[in-house]
């Protein structure tokens, strides 16, 4: 008797589960986001949207590549609409993998400059992210930075920071070196750089900073956005630390700074397109693009956007002249570098 | 008739959930293992030449230390506990547990900022004029963040194992003529070796799969490996490989665990004097309690007061209506989970016990796999699993609603529950065997022989024995469930936020400050739970044994 409880009871309780899910198919009325964003002002935005065209937005955060990984296995049954992500590069591997759509929108077209969308049109950069080196000004003229390779010399040996190889923003910069100067030399690069490292990388964006504040490094390699975010933080001291350092835009003269997006697509087996779409020209609007640069720090891909001051005070710069695409073109290759190289 | 008794016999509910458990957590896992068999990748000879004699030593590193560590201070503070009086001894009995409610990602970003330059303990030194040279960030620094988190573990197991402990025999050593530290070594420690072990164990498979500390530490050990493989060189298989590696590691050491136990024993049978505890004299007064309140100093309190801070200057933004949601989804998860897990623990370790045969092992081994699998490899496994499910009982779903999506299952909360059972089953079983170790099968033979059917044994004579076996294994399982934060990531619902992954999304955008408060909540829970489990009455099932 008591088997055949325990029996059943198991038993209803898959079937509830399972219920629950059944009859949730709303025709068009939601889109379901898997994002690897997951600031709060994303929250805000899919608020906004909801609230603008009735579209309920579901999410899924997570990390690229677990997110990419779940939309492969589920094939053509994924309730996913779009993919947004924090890196061209994975980008590219979700595009190279077929699991994403080509759009089109002359919205999209006319917000986002074509070097941040995908030439095929499966994704569009949503905002960018600058790779600059940040300094303290007591122990560093400005005026001896120039560009990233210079910090390979002797005269800086021991002297920078950054964070380990598995970071995408790494692997995303070596990329674009790669696609610019060739292996070889980005490979040299590397190793040049592993010289001047100060310590074995370890720690985040703002660890990086700290570090040099401190006195241990006197250059580190980091983006932009988490200075802006430092300069606000609910940490009184961690704003003292962003006040403290100088950020230089390197590579003006030569190449360009390293600039990389997040970005979205809609997916390849999206139920409803057209909520996708119409999600997608919304992030990219003047409203979305707007809060992306000033609650984030962000820069906006949409050049109609007023800039948020502090980007402003930064000034405007030459970002790589390269199309975004070639990034994950290159990962691989950039990773296998890093670690022959010895970066860790 | 008789041959029909007999199949009655060993079909029972025991069989046939351990068999279905069994074969469910095989499957998924047969989809991983078929990887295996494919060609080595460039990306995997990559691995070879480059990266993996550093992954084997600075993995065997981390463990090796954490488990010395941890079972050192473990032992010791249970030994200080049960053996000896003084004051606040009842309040550390159960405090030493807490720093288990401290999800080690939690302390090692805790710690990591405090010692940062903007940190807590930094400023605090720069302010007398001081510097502080310690990098956390490494291989040590991961050692000591694994053992004042996990060590609980082997705390709590020795500790039970020790009050367990009849006086007899040391009292009898003595007697004789031992020195204390013989007795110890010679009677106490090798009677407390199977906790000691199971514990120490625990401690180290957690640390294996840990990759929350290792990731920001940059401790290049497998976990991290295979996450590298699997994101960064964008190869799957050669992760999947890593991690079989790891299997082999993993079972390495419970297979060198097992040899050296050889055919002992554990099962006492003798008259349970307890232990009188001695009062602690001289300097020993202080010096003991007062290396327990450092520990937990250490692994508790700094920790704490530092996210208290955090959370008094972030409350205000961070704390809304929302974190209710939060709240209620991990309970619902972890609680679901855990009595799943333990329930289904419960049957395999019932049909396990007794004489063992060739496929019971074999089950037993499967069950106890899905601790050995970091959390993202299961992950994958149980999504090409649940899919493959979905299709085949899609035309079941067409009979409740035709217009329903394909993934059903896949979509619910029926995927990640069913990874939570996977994942941590070993915990439960193990914690349950060792319950059923020490009671030994004298009670349930008793019982068989006067012809009570198996449940009814179970439930009227195994269960009020093992209670607080049962109880143990249910708070640990509850705990790493809902601090488990891979599974969780990967598996939930859309928009199906857990306190875990919330403190994972602020930590992740490197806001530790706004992490401070779901961190919070998720201790709280914890450390309730931990205090209403050790605090319950004991409602003593008295048992009288007399020497055979």
């Amino acid at each position: 008797m008591k088997k055949m409880i325990l029996g059943l009871s198991v038993f209803t309780m898959m079937l509830v589960l399972a219920a629950c899910q059944l009859g949730t198919g709303d025709g068009g009325k939601s889109i379901t986001v898997y994002s690897e964003r997951h600031y709060d002002t994303d929250q805000l935005l899919f608020d906004m949207f909801e609230d603008e065209t009735g579209i309920e937005v579901r999410v899924i955060d997570g990390n690229a590549d677990q997110l990419i990984n779940r939309l492969d296995s589920e094939g053509p049954d994924t309730q996913a609409d779009v993919l947004i992500i924090a890196d061209a590069g994975r980008l590219h591997r979700a595009k190279a993998m077929d699991l994403l759509q080509a759009v089109h929108s002359d919205v999209l077209n006319e917000n986002i400059p074509a070097n941040y969308r995908d030439a095929d049109a499966m994704w569009f950069g949503l905002t960018k992210r600058a790779r600059v080196l940040v300094y303290h000004p007591d122990r560093v003229d400005p005026s001896d930075l120039s560009t990233y390779e210079a910090l390979t010399g002797p005269a800086w040996e021991g002297r920078v920071v950054t964070r380990t190889s598995t970071n995408i923003y790494n692997q995303s910069l070596m990329a674009s070196f790669i696609e610019i100067m060739g292996e070889e030399a980005a490979k040299d690069f590397a190793a040049g750089l592993v010289d001047s490292f100060a310590r074995t990388p370890s720690g985040n964006d703002r660890d990086q900073a700290k570090y040099v504040v401190e006195g241990g490094a006197d250059v580190a390699i980091m983006n932009t956005y988490y200075i802006g975010r430092m300069l606000n933080s609910s940490d009184p001291f961690e704003q003292e630390v962003a006040e403290t350092v100088g950020v230089f835009f390197p590579n003006q003269e030569t190449t360009g700074t390293h600039v990389n997006v997040s970005a979205a697509g809609v997916t390849k087996h999206a139920s409803n397109v057209e909520g996708a779409i119409k999600f997608i020209e919304f992030l990219s609007s003047e409203t979305a693009q707007g809060l992306f640069s000033s609650a984030n720090y962000e820069y906006p891909v949409n050049e109609r956007v007023e800039m948020d001051a502090l980007l402003k005070e930064w000034g405007a710069f030459v970002a790589q002249d390269i199309n975004l695409s070639v990034l994950g073109e290159h990962s691989y290759r950039a990773a296998i570098i890093m670690d022959e190289v010895g970066w860790e | 008739m008789i041959f029909g008794r007999r199949l009655k016999n060993s079909i029972n509910l025991f069989s046939v959930v351990s068999v279905i458990a069994g074969m469910l957590i095989i499957v998924p896992m047969l989809n991983i293992l078929v990887e295996l068999f494919s060609p080595a990748s460039d990306t995997w000879r990559h691995i070879q030449t480059h990266l993996l004699r550093g992954y084997i030593v600075n993995t065997l590193l981390l463990i090796g230390f954490v488990a010395v560590f941890s079972a050192s201070i473990g032992l010791f503070t249970a030994y200080v506990v049960t053996r000896f009086d003084f004051k606040g001894r009842r309040l550390l009995s159960w405090l030493l547990i807490l720093p288990l409610a401290v999800p080690s990602y939690i302390a090692a970003y805790t710690y990591a900022d405090m010692l940062s330059y903007t940190g807590t303990f930094s400023r605090a030194l720069r302010a007398i004029g001081l510097r502080h040279g310690i990098n956390i960030m490494t291989l040590p620094g991961a050692v000591f963040i694994f053992v004042m988190t996990l060590y609980p573990y082997v705390y709590m197991m020795v500790k039970s194992a020790l009050e367990k402990q009849s006086a007899s025999f040391t009292e009898n050593a003595r007697l004789l003529g031992a020195s204390k530290f013989r007795s110890f070594f010679t009677i106490v420690l090798p009677l407390l070796r199977p906790a000691l072990v199971a514990g120490t164990l625990l401690v180290v498979l957690e640390t294996l799969n840990d990759y929350g500390v290792v990731a920001y530490f940059n401790v290049r050990v497998f976990s991290f490996a295979i996450f590298d493989a699997w994101e960064r060189l964008g190869d799957i298989s050669a992760a999947i490989r890593l991690s079989a590696v790891l299997m082999v590691i993993v079972f390495a050491i419970i297979f060198l665990e097992r040899f050296l136990r050889g055919k002992r024993r554990y099962t006492l049978h003798v008259k349970n004097r307890p232990i009188l505890r001695k009062p602690l004299v001289g300097l020993n007064r202080y010096l003991l309690p007062g290396s327990l309140w450092l520990i937990m100093l250490f692994a508790f309190f700094i920790p704490l007061f530092q996210l208290f801070y955090y959370a008094r200057l972030t409350y205000r933004h961070v704390l809304d209506i929302s974190f209710i949601y939060l709240v209620i989804n991990s309970l619902t998860l972890a609680i679901t989970a855990t009595f799943l897990t333990i329930l289904i623990a419960l049957m395999i370790a019932n049909f396990n016990r007794g004489r063992q045969s060739a496929f019971k092992r074999g089950l037993l081994k499967v069950t106890n796999l899905g601790y050995a699998i970091p959390g993202a490899v299961i992950a994958i496994a149980v999504i090409v699993f649940f899919i493959d499910i979905d299709h085949a009982l899609y035309p079941l779903y067409r009979l409740f609603n035709p217009d329903t999506g394909r993934l059903v299952l896949t979509t619910s909360f029926a995927m990640l529950t069913f990874a939570f059972v996977l994942r941590f089953m070993a915990i439960g079983y193990n914690s349950i065997e060792a319950a059923y170790d020490k009671v030994g099968e004298k009670f349930t033979e008793a019982a068989y022989s006067l012809n009570h059917s198996k449940v009814s044994t179970l439930i009227r004579v195994d269960l009020p024995l093992i209670k607080s076996g049962l109880i143990s294994a249910a708070i640990i399982v509850f705990i790493d469930i809902i601090k488990e934060l891979p599974l969780t990531l990967i598996l939930r619902p859309t928009n199906y936020d857990t306190l875990a992954s919330r403190v994972f999304r602020y930590a992740r955008e490197e806001m530790l400050q706004e992490s401070a408060v779901p961190s919070l909540f998720l201790i709280a829970i914890s450390t309730l739970l931990i205090y209403i489990l050790t605090h319950q009455k004991k409602k003593g099932v008295r048992i009288h044994v007399r020497k055979s």
